[in-house]
């Protein structure tokens, strides 16, 4: 097989428990963002823009609706004569298999994979963020230094970075030490999660890694303080553009209502550099003389009779007559009936919010104490009537007229 | 029904001549539909929904947008190791450097017909809005045991009569009188150039037409046949509309504001499809005041449009207004900008506080890229 000169390998196995209902059937990366993308999206279209032709996506955690999802690659073009999207899940050899225990061994369990396409360098990204990134310009600045690891890190303030994993650098942006969530951090410098290896040092220190029985098999806890502590070069490549881990329900709300922030540059259409995703083949938007849209983004087959402001609408949402959306997000084939309030809460696929119910409550007038987002799992109906406060995370039907 | 057994052809230049400046830089097949379709994406789609999944479509001229629309068909899923799409322009044709008619055009596809080994071939026009039962036409087609098949409808004629069929049926269905429109003005039941035909009596009536010398396929095909051949109709029930000027493809695009049309056109079961352009979900900024439009993904709009259709990219800046217009793609509407009963081709860029008004009976037309 012609030589390949860096493969990309997408840790997607992730369960993403901190978004709770959001992730009871799908993988985080398979979670909706931005109107009609899905997390995966980003990475995978990084990589297709990047020119890195060959994608493992390692998936674990309810891989069903991502598998389907990613299908041939089609969508990111990684659709491949040679190379392209594979779908890589944990298997079972003549001894046995595992489940991937960190995300270093989901790796060394698909050595054989990467050595297929025998790469000199190995990119490793993960599921999990919203970000527009050239790797090429990455992976030249990892050449040039001639590092065995290069990791993508973004200055964060000081009290964030007690969040993050933390890469303490020497003047030339050589990394001497790596900490996870450090207490006091020495430095604001924090790991994206995203990963070059010069190959052969990335298999030796996975045997390696792999042979340690006290090892988690985990990269920001055991690979890279292995490779630090053997003495090898590993740099820091600094990134200065939108970043957002999407990790918690608040943080998925934020990143999905900062593409609506004149003042954040992520604009997901720009020629040079598109986030591609499934197209559904709806018709288009349909605004009606009752409606009112401001502030908000609204995509193929939505029908919007009511109120919409400062809100996302995913593909085929209906909000009728009457109704009500702000500071939402509202997830595909959802249905807000009529005179139901939805505010302050995301509402998952398939929904039905029944006439007059009210889901979420805005901060300003309950106060911030125990105040959150709310959150209504995908499928379920919110009776008519029924009233749903701040902060909630809604994993069955709620029924007609029931307060929660 | 056995994959295969069901062949189409496309004609993708039907009204081509009647349609003005809109087919000035493509065919009318490529012409922009919809907020984000193209109009031979209603003939593909219906195609590929009733389980055909070989399909020639047939162009002569201006095909280049065509081309770079469909493609290699992956958007209906016509991107096939058996069959798929085929794009047929002119060949084998008569000291002329294109087709002089559709009998002429058929000839050229005549090996394309017989490679297919299919059974029946599915004729249509590229010019036709609608979401059509085909498969269910399919169905009754050999049911009857009939060598042709014609949907109709049940409607206006369009405004091209003089060149529709208008037919007579049995109770069977069976057609007992086809015959040109002789008066456009009252409802009747008339073809719209959808025709299903068993393979061996197309080839037999290519030829016999081709020896004859007649060019004119519903002449040399279809008038005064219905004594020779079993030529049933199959009504088309639901919204229906023949785009052949530009009155008809204003009033099309405006018929799409109404709940009932999206509901026959946007038949979940049968899906319109179209080529994906990866844009945004459309951004409503603070200003905008919408009602009663159609738009599609990737605009950016913050000023007021009204009863209007907007296309994938458009933007619409605050203090702009829009009324009663067709916005093709990527167009911009500067602020203080005012349009009524316009239609803007492709990438139109109108400047600050210029004022572009039509009529309800003729909207104001701009060709492709023009800057005002």
């Amino acid at each position: 097989m012609k030589r390949k000169k860096c493969v990309a390998m997408l840790l997607a196995g992730g369960q993403g428990s901190r978004l709770g209902v959001l992730t009871s059937k799908i993988a985080k990366p398979a979670v909706p963002y931005g109107g009609k993308y899905r997390i995966i999206d980003f990475p995978l279209s990084n990589c297709a823009n990047s020119g890195i032709d060959t994608v493992g996506v390692l998936t674990q955690y309810k891989p069903l609706e991502l598998n389907d999802y990613i299908a041939s690659g089609k969508t990111w073009d990684l659709d491949r004569m040679n190379g392209g999207v594979h779908i890589l899940p944990p298997y079972q050899g003549q001894k046995g298999g595992d489940w991937y225990k960190g995300t270093a061994n989901a790796i060394y369990q698909n050595l054989a994979f990467i050595e297929r396409y025998n790469p000199e360098y190995v990119l490793v990204l993960s599921g999990d963020h919203i970000y527009k990134m050239d790797y090429s310009k990455m992976l030249k600045a990892h050449i040039d230094s001639g590092a065995a690891c290069t990791i993508s890190v973004l200055e964060v303030s000081l009290e964030e970075a007690t969040r993050f994993g933390i890469m303490n650098v020497n003047d030339d942006d050589s990394i001497y030490e790596f900490e996870e969530k450090p207490k006091q951090p020495k430095s604001n410098l924090a790991s994206m999660g995203i990963y070059i290896f010069t190959f052969e040092k990335l298999r030796k220190y996975l045997i390696e890694d792999n042979d340690n029985p006290n090892s988690s098999n985990d990269f920001g806890k055991d690979v890279i303080p292995l490779m630090l502590s053997s003495g090898e070069k590993m740099m820091v490549y600094r990134f200065n553009d939108y970043w957002k881990d999407v990790g918690t329900v608040e943080s998925l709300w934020d990143a999905n209502l900062d593409l609506l922030n004149p003042k954040i540059d992520l604009n997901l259409s720009d020629s040079n550099w598109k986030i591609y995703s499934k197209s559904m083949g709806l018709p288009p938007q349909y605004l009606s003389p009752t409606s009112k849209v401001e502030n908000s983004l609204i995509t193929d087959g939505c029908e919007i009779d009511g109120k919409v402001d400062y809100s996302i609408l995913f593909e085929n949402v209906t909000v009728e007559e009457g109704a009500s959306v702000e500071y939402s997000l509202v997830m595909p084939n959802t249905v807000v009936k009529k005179g139901a309030h939805v505010q302050y809460a995301i509402i998952a696929e398939n929904c039905t919010v029944g006439e007059n119910a009210e889901v979420g409550a805005d901060p300003a007038v309950v106060g911030n104490d125990g105040w959150g987002i709310t959150v209504v799992g995908d499928s379920l109906t919110v009776g008519a009537g029924a009233i749903i406060g701040a902060n909630n995370m809604i994993t069955k039907d709620v029924k007609e007229g029931e307060k929660i | 029904m056995k994959a295969g057994n069901v062949s189409a052809i496309v004609f993708a230049n039907t009204s081509d001549e009647r349609m003005g400046d809109l087919t000035a830089v493509r065919s009318s097949a490529s012409l922009p539909f919809g907020a984000r379709y193209r109009l031979i994406d209603f003939a593909l789609s219906n195609l590929v929904n009733a389980g055909i999944s070989n399909v020639g479509v047939i162009t002569k001229e201006n095909y280049r947008s065509l081309m770079d629309h469909i493609g290699s068909g992956i958007y209906w899923d016509l991107d096939r190791k058996n069959g798929g799409l085929h794009i047929l322009p002119p060949f084998n044709i008569r000291n002329a450097i294109k087709y002089s008619g559709y009998v002429d055009a058929l000839n050229g596809a005549k090996n394309y017909i017989l490679r297919s080994k299919s059974d029946y071939i599915v004729i249509c026009d590229a010019n036709v809005v609608a979401n059509i039962e085909l498969e269910a036409a399919l169905e009754a087609h050999i049911e009857n045991s009939a060598d042709i098949t014609l949907l109709w409808h049940k409607g206006n004629v369009p405004s091209n009569y003089s060149d529709t069929m208008v037919l007579k049926l049995d109770k069977e269905q069976r057609i007992n009188e086809l015959s040109f429109c002789e008066d456009g003005s009252a409802e009747q039941n008339h073809e719209f150039g959808f025709y299903i035909i068993n393979t061996d009596v197309l080839i037999n009536m290519i030829d016999l037409a081709y020896q004859n010398g007649l060019s004119d396929l519903k002449l040399a095909f279809f008038v005064d046949k219905v004594k020779k051949f079993r030529i049933f109709g199959f009504e088309h029930k639901g919204y229906l509309s023949v785009i052949d000027n530009e009155k008809s493809y204003y009033n099309a695009n405006m018929d799409l504001l109404k709940a009932d049309t999206r509901a026959f056109l946007f038949n979940k079961e049968r899906p319109i499809l179209t080529k994906t352009r990866d844009d945004m979900p459309t951004r409503y900024g603070t200003h905008a005041v919408v009602s009663n439009c159609a738009i599609g993904d990737g605009c950016i709009i913050d000023g007021t449009v009204k009863n209007s259709i907007l296309f994938r990219g458009v933007k619409v800046e605050k203090g702009a207004v829009v009324e009663n217009s067709i916005i093709m793609q990527s167009g911009v509407i500067s602020k203080g900008a005012n349009l009524n009963f316009a239609i803007l081709d492709k990438n139109v860029t109108v400047g600050e506080d210029k004022v572009l008004c039509g009529t309800v009976d003729s909207a104001l037309m701009i060709g492709k890229g023009k800057k005002l």
